[in-house]
């Protein structure tokens, strides 16, 4: 990873991050998604399909990280980003990326909640110039409070700390820290990789499930790939379910005609 | 004197601000009050933009503490926009714009997370991914998808909403609960969804019982309890650990990171049993 692959990747970060200058639709639920940020980082590091492995992996268990009401439990953006940058500097296969993306995403995610938390508190100091120019009747000032300087706290504390990160991780690639890494502690971490999948996937269905026979329709999914996997791709399971939720919808919005 | 009314470039104008700058500036004290007033000041400049007064006052009613999810809640603005017209032809009064205002926040927020956030992006990310472990050299498709697809559809939305706002004022928001459509598209979806979870579940949820009892001369594993668990039912233990997730996020009410916890210590657990047992 060179400087200017390491500015880039930093920009990302900062574009995927909650309220960036781009607005939460383009950043924080798309650039800032990991399947997403894998395969951007996957095209400026030059190894998409190792990077979409592992973005899946981070998906997965991340799933369900969604931000009610501007709560933060983890900033998926830095941690993506980071996270897969880090295990494609250290990693060239994926048994030895996949024990990196955990660690580097850990440390993006944390350096994120504190980004954000001190933008959270930072921004208060705009207020006093929108109260100043409500004062004046001047709406210029709403943006100069809004956007100038909501987004140059917000540039400073998402792009900067991302950058010194990847310039860090960038100095000591040269190493081979997977050398370094004991085979218990690879094995491990595997382990846990598998495991944290069902992370997401239970987040999910505390949302999803709302009576008992969505469980039902859970466990369709669940016993076509559990038995049948040798026969059928995840894409096939997913054309049964849209064929499935069609014929519902179908069904009882002519039910709700004909009453 | 004629009635006040907002030019269509205008409005426009309003919707374009709040769909990229909504969420620049959210702070503890007024959380998104800035970006609020930013979106109204083409409509205050068209309302009150004689009046110097007028303006200062217009400004201040929107710089007040606000918060919605601001996808779905692009309705918001779009209803401030129909108040402040009323207002401005002596219809409401300040009061009232505020009332509403706080009122539209519990509503506009539920809708959005539970059904934007929690349902559409989830399952607009399942198939994504369940593109990319499919299709091969192909896999970019998946994030591509999502990258056209997440970010047009919201647009639409968004726009959609924000002029339903403006057009039927409050009455938009009991037009977009009300209609039984939405009820049955949400079950429509959440049953896709739910399949596809499920899939998911059993594709990429791992959970080893590295367990095996070899015999005592030669070595022979006589019995792996992780072949003989799957012959039994087929991932049992990943299907397992997600519903013991589901309870302890859903009912329980164990924030993730302490999930994380409880899934880092069972990885150790299984890891060592996996060396003792001479597995790894």
């Amino acid at each position: 990873m060179d400087i200017f692959q390491a500015i880039l990747i930093a920009l990302f970060v900062y574009l995927g991050s909650i309220g960036s200058i781009i607005g939460n639709t383009l950043g924080w639920y798309n650039l800032g998604r990991p399947l997403v940020a894998s395969f951007v980082v996957g095209l400026i590091l030059g190894n998409v399909p190792l990077a979409l492995e592992l973005g899946l992996l981070l998906q997965l268990a991340y799933l369900g990280s969604v931000t009610p009401g501007g709560a933060m439990a983890w900033d998926l953006s830095y941690a993506s980003y980071i996270g897969i940058a880090g295990a494609l500097v250290f990693g060239s296969t994926f048994d030895t990326a996949q024990s990196f993306v955990w660690l580097f995403a850990g440390i993006g995610g944390a350096i994120g909640v504190a980004m954000w938390n001190l933008s959270y508190a930072l921004n208060i100091f705009l207020n006093r110039i929108a109260q100043k120019g409500a004062d004046e009747g001047n709406p210029k000032k709403m943006f100069l409070a809004n956007v100038v300087g909501g987004q140059t706290i917000g540039f400073v504390l998402r792009f900067v700390p991302a950058l010194v990160v990847l310039l860090s991780i960038s100095a000591t690639g040269g190493t081979n820290l997977a050398e370094y890494i004991p085979a218990w502690l690879t094995t491990g971490l595997s382990v846990f990789g598998g495991m944290m999948a069902a992370l997401g996937m239970g987040i999910l269905l505390s949302f999803l499930v709302k009576k008992k026979i969505h469980f039902a329709v859970f466990m369709l999914g669940f016993v076509l790939i559990a038995y049948f996997g040798s026969m059928i791709t995840m894409l096939g399971v997913a054309v049964i379910a849209a064929i499935i939720a069609f014929v519902y919808y179908t069904m009882n919005d002519k039910k709700a005609g004909a009453l | 004197m004629a009635e006040k009314k907002i030019s269509k470039k205008s409005l426009t104008k309003a919707w374009w601000i709040w769909f990229f700058w909504h969420g620049c500036s959210q702070q503890a004290e007024s959380m998104l009050g800035m970006a609020f007033a930013h979106t109204m000041t083409p409509v205050i400049d068209d309302l009150y933009g004689d009046s110097k007064e007028e303006t200062s006052a217009a400004l201040k009613r929107h710089l007040t503490l606000f918060n919605t999810e601001q996808q779905v809640g692009a309705i918001c603005p779009g209803i401030a926009c129909a108040l402040e017209e009323q207002r401005a032809n002596g219809g409401v009064n300040d009061e009232t714009i505020s009332a509403i205002k706080v009122a539209l926040i519990g509503p506009t927020s539920a809708i959005g997370d539970s059904l934007w956030v929690a349902t559409i992006i989830p399952i607009l990310l399942t198939i994504a991914m369940a593109i990319t472990r499919s299709a091969g050299d192909f896999g970019w498709l998946g994030p591509v998808l999502y990258m056209v697809a997440y970010p047009l559809g919201t647009l639409f939305l968004s726009n959609y909403l924000f002029r339903l706002g403006y057009r039927s004022g409050l009455d938009s928001i009991g037009k977009f609960m009300e209609s039984g459509k939405l009820d049955l598209i949400t079950e429509a979806l959440t049953i896709l969804g739910l399949v596809v979870v499920g899939a998911l579940t059993a594709s990429f949820v791992s959970v080893p019982f590295p367990v095996q009892i070899k015999s005592i001369e030669g070595g022979n594993v006589l019995v792996n309890f992780d072949a003989l668990i799957n012959s039994i039912f087929p991932k049992l233990l990943p299907l397992a650990l997600t519903l013991v997730v589901y309870r302890l996020v859903g009912k329980k009410k164990w924030s993730p990171l302490a999930v994380m916890g409880l899934i880092a210590i069972l990885a150790a657990v299984l890891t060592a049993l996996g060396y003792i047992f001479g597995v790894y």
